[in-house]
C-alpha cells in the first residue's frame, strides 16, 4: 500500500513557509470502500452510499479529545472555506467526523462537527463498522488501558481521507491542513479525478 | 484563628515569590458535547532560577492535567507530563498540537468570554493562579495575527 503512494508537497510562496506545506498523499490507485453503516442520537445515518455524487473529507476522531481534533476540524473548516473559492459548489466536499469511543460519544456526538460548521456531521456505530472503515481507509486508532478512575486515552490517525463522487478512496491530507495549500491540493485532485474520468 | 496565622505566614512567601508571566492564555471555545477543553498560553520565567510545574488544577473542573500531543507515524497520541521545567530566562509555549492543559469534565457550559481560573503547582511547594479566556479559536488567532503586525 505504501509503495503505491505519491507525496505532493504544496508551498504558497506568499505565506510563511514553515506554515503553509500540505502533506497531500494522492494515491496511485483508487481504493473502494467496503458497505459500512454510522448513526448519531438525532438518528441520522451515515452509510457507503452518501459518499456517491459528492466529495467527502473523513476523519476518525473522538469526543473526549482536548486538542488534535478539535484543532483538526477548526483548520479543515477553514481549508473547505478556501476550497469554496475554487471550485463549484456542488464539488464543495462534505465533513465527516466519525467517533471511535461510541461508548462515551454515542449519547451526543452530532454536536461535536457541527460545531465547526453547520454542515460539518459527525456519527459514531458498532465497533466493527469502525475497524472496518479504519482498515480500508489505512488509518488507525487504538484504546488506551484505562487509568484508576477509568478514563482512557485515544491514539487515532492524525491524517484525514478524501474520498471521490464515485465512492472511492482518492488522498489523504495529513496536519496542519494549510488552508491555501489544503484548497490547492484538493482542486487539483478534483481535475486530476476529472480527467480520468473524461479518458 | 490558627489557621489564619498560618495563612497569613505564608503570605509573605507568595508575595515574594517571583511569579511566570503569563501571556495569551486562553480557553479555545469548544463544541457542546466536548467533555474535555484545553487551555494554551505562554509562560515565561523571567527569574534566574528554574521552575518546575508539577501540576494543575481548574476552577469549574473535575480534573486538569498537564498533556502533550505528539504525532508518531501519523498517529496522534497523547501523554501526561509529570514535569515540566522552565528554565531560568526561558518560555514555554502551551499551542494546538503539543503541550496543552487539558481541563477534563466541565461543570458548567462553557461560554464565550468566561474566565477559567487555573492554578499552577511547582515543585517548591508555590503556586500561581492563571485566568485564561475563553474565545473562539479564529478569534484567538486573529488576535495574535493583530499583535504580530
Amino acid at each position: 500500500m505504501r509503495g503505491l503512494l505519491v507525496v505532493f508537497c504544496f508551498a504558497v510562496a506568499l505565506a510563511a513557509p514553515a506554515k503553509a506545506q500540505v502533506q497531500g498523499v494522492m494515491l496511485d490507485a483508487p481504493i473502494d470502500l467496503p458497505v459500512f453503516a454510522f448513526a448519531n442520537e438525532l438518528e441520522e445515518s451515515f452509510t457507503q452510499d452518501d459518499l456517491m455524487d459528492q466529495w467527502t473529507i473523513l476523519m476518525f476522531g473522538f469526543l473526549s479529545c482536548p486538542d488534535v481534533c478539535p484543532f483538526t476540524l477548526g483548520n479543515l473548516e477553514a481549508a473547505v472555506s478556501e476550497t469554496g473559492m475554487r471550485v463549484r459548489p456542488d464539488n464543495l466536499p462534505q465533513v465527516i467526523f466519525i467517533s471511535v469511543d461510541p461508548d462515551r460519544d454515542a449519547e451526543y456526538v452530532s454536536e461535536y462537527a457541527k460545531f465547526f460548521h453547520p454542515d460539518f456531521q459527525s456519527f459514531t456505530g458498532a465497533r466493527d463498522q469502525i475497524n472496518s472503515l479504519v482498515d480500508a481507509t489505512d488509518s488507525f486508532y487504538r484504546l488506551m488501558p484505562p487509568d484508576t478512575t477509568g478514563y482512557y486515552e485515544v491514539q487515532h490517525s492524525s491524517a484525514v481521507s478524501v474520498i471521490a463522487p464515485d465512492g472511492t478512496l482518492r488522498a489523504k491530507l495529513q496536519p496542519p491542513f494549510d488552508p491555501g495549500a489544503t484548497a490547492e491540493f484538493l482542486a487539483r485532485l478534483q481535475i486530476t479525478y476529472r480527467k480520468e474520468l473524461s479518458q | 484563628m490558627k489557621r489564619l496565622l498560618t495563612a497569613l505566614a505564608f503570605l509573605p512567601v507568595a508575595a515574594f515569590a517571583d511569579p511566570l508571566k503569563v501571556e495569551n492564555a486562553y480557553v479555545p471555545l469548544a463544541p457542546p458535547s466536548s467533555m474535555a477543553h484545553a487551555a494554551y498560553m505562554e509562560l515565561r520565567n523571567q527569574s534566574d532560577a528554574s521552575k518546575e510545574l508539577v501540576g494543575v488544577s481548574a476552577e469549574g473542573y473535575g480534573m486538569a492535567h498537564l498533556h502533550i500531543s505528539e504525532e508518531k507515524n501519523g498517529v496522534a497520541t497523547m501523554s501526561a507530563v509529570h514535569m515540566l521545567q522552565i528554565s531560568a530566562d526561558s518560555a514555554v509555549t502551551f499551542a494546538p498540537g503539543g503541550l496543552h492543559i487539558m481541563l477534563m469534565h466541565p461543570q458548567i457550559p462553557q461560554a464565550e468570554g468566561d474566565h477559567v481560573h487555573i492554578t499552577l503547582t511547582f515543585a517548591d511547594g508555590g503556586t500561581q493562579i492563571v485566568v485564561a479566556k475563553v474565545m473562539k479559536a479564529s478569534a484567538h488567532a486573529h488576535m495574535l495575527h493583530n499583535h504580530g503586525s
